[in-house]
């Protein structure tokens, strides 16, 4: 029904073009659902505008096509055919769209007038009946717009959009000031007057789980370029682009456990113009991205893709993995079979209960001792887990007991240092400006007399971050946290949780966490592997494994740990007991400490 | 450039200093007084030309006479100075004393290191063949080799450093097998450290305090067992060695029922027990200030 051809949109600035679209193509059936997500100024609203016609003082390349017949062209004319009639728009700010001299019902019918011909009887009783399709009380119908609330002029505007029965709507942020109630409300009412009317949607919002309730396609821009395209729901839920992911990650109705960090950068900066335009904020750029634009790519079922790289790269991937340690009678089976992957900028939290074998996955992936089978590849072909420990933009590990993984004896500057001092990378003046950097960024001082201070003058938080910052000398592209927080107190714990969540989100890192701690592993981790006797027993979204555990061991985890009542710690508690103990034991138990209870209360 | 290099040096030099004096601080008052009777021993051992009037292996008066104003110690059978004894006598037994820790704690520091990180096959040799040392009489086989070796004070260096090696090779390698385990050491390793560059940066900086301690306490025993084999008559006869005056007093028929041993027994005596002692007060508080687990009060000057 729509298709762009290369649709390109400039704007002719003083100080030279800028474009706001960039050589989109898509196709719209009729009844389908478009979504358009993306950062402010990324184009959406540029795009919408063009599509209606409005957007006068931009420049298009390339075409736009209706049913058959370009839109765009040389005269106005083919738009006015469409406008309104066929094409409406619900604008994203009620109050400036609206005319503030006259009152809604003259509103409406100003537009029914210009574009259908009914006669004066027709159009004010048209006019009501759409008032009260989406939700308006009739007496609102003669008040002025600045007497109306922000919900009753997305209203307004809804009706003035749908009072000429076009056959595409475009929705452009209609629900961003409103409550969660209204959105749903009028998101419902859009809905069912869809499947009366059969008009087909383009819905431009920031509202992810709007955009995944409405739509059923979607379209991801930036820098008026298309970055990726495909059905919703996978796309949600399976992004290949690392904009969609960051999209998603910065949104708090998909990361509900997970702090909350935008993309780091701005998309204020100009981006190379023949390089792929998200380069400079992307986690895994390469030297390809910054001079070869990418083009879009169809992936599969509908999906396509603008990625050099082919989307979000694997980084590590460990498959069929054993490890095994001999006793003096038999052996211990530390890994079983144990298949994990890494995606770039991701953070893969692993659980589990002490002994289940998660740090020695970590050591076999750090290359610390190799494993008896299985095959263990890295982004680069050649790279093993020994050469990838020994080089920069490489991977490296943390350790738990800060109090081992520094030397005691080593001043500061000489422990940070110490990696790239074994490398011989550079010279020693780069060495220890790395070391100062890196230092900077894990927030400790870079004053000589603290360069100069040996390890056991620190404390433990401090010697924890010593030893992250000499893992962030090497630029790591992989960071492996082997329960790096489970000997420091809340409180230093907290800080360097974020200090290293912020340094993942600047550098864009991967990273495995290794942690017991489930109420830890929900605020970090975007995917989560649980481990149980050596063997991987559950793997997933962050989300989808705390909310619903599919492996019984797991579900058992989760429910000990979180405690099943959710905000009683305590009665989680008191189920942690009665798993303990045999039921009737448990009773005794409660029995015998509500009576101790009893009696020291008078 | 050319100013800053001798500059550098001499800073790094008044730290060591000032680490010692600070170190000083945490001697017992016995300890102190064992390092004042070291230095003293020492100051007689390099200044014995100057704080005798007498030759030391020659006779200079009568035989026998006891301690009077020209002989301050007396005299023995022959008529040597026992004053110019002791004191040249201090030189061959520092020099022992030294010497033969010198080279078995160097050796045995080495033994134990390359041990304890090789581990494996290699590390069950060794500590097979420290065990068998350990376990052997050392005074009956030291007499064997003395015997065999033959009188002469590098023979008896070299016997008494064969079997004090595997005290240090020992503590060192269970040091370095507890090192080994530390996460900064794995991470060393993971980073392509290679043995060399573990054992300069991190293994041997660590051991060394021990393979001190252990140095200063293998002075004191082979002191005494220097004394013990020239009081068998196995030392160098030509020295005048603590135990050689001992030897000869003891061997003279009567000493026990004259008043002669008041000087010419009790003296070397004296000397010898003396040194020992300030030896051991001074191995005590060193061994403290080396524990690992004192170690983060003392260097960093809390």
């Amino acid at each position: 029904m729509l298709e762009l051809n290369d649709l390109s949109i400039v704007y002719p600035e003083n100080h030279g073009p800028l474009t706001a679209v960039d050589h989109v193509s898509l196709r719209l059936e009729r009844g389908g659902r478009l979504g358009i997500i993306g950062e402010s100024g990324c184009g959406k609203s540029s795009l919408a505008l063009s599509l209606m016609g409005l957007n006068r003082k931009a420049r298009t390349h390339g075409t736009i096509v209706y049913q058959g017949v370009q839109l765009n062209g040389q005269s106005d004319k083919a738009f006015k055919a469409v406008r309104w009639k066929k094409i409406a728009m619900v604008f994203q700010n009620g109050s400036e769209v609206l005319n503030p001299v006259l009152n809604v019902f003259e509103q409406l019918d100003e537009v029914l007038k210009t574009h259908r011909r009914f006669s004066t009887k027709q159009r004010r009783e048209l006019v009501l009946t759409w008032l009260e399709r989406v939700g308006l009380d009739r007496n609102w119908a003669f008040e002025f717009p600045h007497r109306l609330s922000g919900g009753m002029r997305q209203r307004a505007l809804l009706a003035m959009a749908l009072c000429c029965e076009p056959e595409l709507l475009i929705l452009d942020e209609p629900t961003s000031s409103l409550d969660a109630r209204s959105r749903s409300e009028l998101m419902g009412l859009i809905d069912s007057i869809q499947a009366d009317q059969g008009y087909s949607l383009i819905l431009i919002s920031h509202q992810l789980s709007v955009i995944e309730a409405m739509t059923t396609d979607l379209l991801t821009l930036y820098a008026g370029q298309m970055m990726e395209y495909g059905p919703t729901h996978t796309l949600l839920h399976h992004p290949m682009h690392p904009y969609t992911r960051g999209l998603i990650n910065a949104s708090p109705d998909y990361q509900i456990y997970k702090e909350l960090w935008g993309m780091p950068g701005g998309n204020h900066e100009t981006p190379a113009s023949n390089g792929c335009p998200f380069a400079p904020r992307c986690v895994q750029k390469g030297p390809r991205c910054k001079n070869s634009r990418p083009q879009v790519q169809i992936i599969t079922d509908g999906r396509s893709l603008a990625c050099n790289k082919g989307g979000i790269e694997i980084l590590l991937k460990g498959e069929h993995l054993h490890k095994s340690f001999a006793l003096k009678k038999g052996t211990v089976q530390a890994l079983c079979d144990v298949n994990v992957e890494l995606k770039s900028g991701e953070i893969l939290a692993v659980l589990g209960k002490t002994g289940s074998g998660k740090s020695t996955l970590a050591h076999v992936l750090s290359g610390l001792y190799p494993s008896d089978q299985g095959r263990l590849t890295f982004w680069e072909p050649g790279l093993d887990s020994l050469s990838a420990t020994r080089k920069r933009d490489g991977l490296q590990i943390v350790f738990q007991d800060p109090y081992s993984s520094t030397s005691h004896r080593m001043t500061v500057l000489d422990t940070v240092k110490e990696p790239l001092d074994i490398l011989g990378w550079g010279t020693s003046e780069s060495r220890r400006d790395a070391a100062l950097s890196a230092l900077a960024q894990v927030e400790l001082p870079n004053k000589p007399e603290f360069l100069e201070k040996h390890g056991h003058a620190l404390s433990g938080g401090q010697r924890q971050r010593l030893s992250l910052a000499r893992a962030l000398t090497m630029k790591p592209r992989i960071l492996i946290a082997d329960e790096i927080t489970s000997m420091l107190d809340p409180s230093s714990r907290a800080n360097l949780l974020r200090t290293l969540m912020g340094l993942q989100n600047a550098q864009g890192f991967s990273m495995i966490f290794i942690t017991h701690d489930l109420f830890l592993a929900r605020k970090v981790a975007d995917r989560v592997m649980v481990m149980d006797r050596g063997r991987c027993i559950e793997q997933g979204s962050s989300v989808r494994v705390f909310q619903n555990p599919f492996h019984p061991r797991t579900r058992e985890l989760v429910d000990t740990m979180l405690g099943n009542v959710k905000n009683e710690p305590m009665l989680g508690m008191k189920q942690n007991v009665y798993n303990l103990l045999k039921p009737r034991e448990a009773e005794t138990f409660f029995q015998v400490n509500h009576n101790k209870e009893q009696r020291r209360t008078p | 450039m050319r100013y800053t290099l001798p500059g550098k040096n001499l800073g790094a030099r008044m730290e060591q200093m000032n680490r010692f004096t600070k170190n000083l601080h945490y001697f017992s008052p016995t300890g102190k007084a064992g390092l004042i009777i070291l230095s003293l021993f020492f100051l007689m051992a390099v200044f014995s030309a100057r704080l005798t009037t007498h030759p030391h292996d020659v006779s200079s008066g009568k035989a026998l006479m006891p301690p009077c104003f020209d002989h301050v110690l007396g005299t023995d059978d022959i008529g040597v100075d026992l004053w110019s004894q002791l004191v040249y006598g201090a030189r061959i037994s520092l020099l022992v004393g030294f010497l033969t820790a010198g080279i078995s704690g160097c050796f045995g520091a080495l033994v134990g290191m390359f041990a304890g990180y090789t581990g494996g096959w290699m590390d069950r040799f060794f500590m097979r063949i420290i065990d068998g040392m350990m376990v052997l009489p050392d005074l009956p086989v030291m007499i064997v080799l003395a015997a065999f070796f033959g009188p002469g004070l590098a023979q008896v260096i070299l016997v008494l450093s064969l079997f004090s090696w595997v005290f240090t090779a020992r503590i060192v390698r269970s040091r370095v097998l507890v090192i080994k385990q530390k996460e900064y050491v794995i991470y060393a390793r993971i980073s392509g450290a290679g043995p060399v560059y573990l054992m300069r940066k991190h293994l041997f900086p660590e051991v060394l305090p021990l393979v001190w301690v252990s140095m200063i306490r293998l002075a004191g025993k082979a002191i005494v067992a220097e004394a013990g084999l020239s009081f068998l008559g196995l030392g160098d006869p030509t020295s005048r060695s603590w135990g050689l005056i001992i030897y000869h007093a003891t061997r003279f028929p009567g000493i026990y029922y004259t008043r002669f041993w008041t000087w010419w027994l009790l003296y070397p005596f004296l000397a010898l027990s003396g040194m020992v002692l300030a030896l051991a007060f001074v191995c005590r508080d060193l061994e403290t200030l080396a524990d690992p687990r004192m170690n983060q009060k003392i260097s960093g000057g809390v």
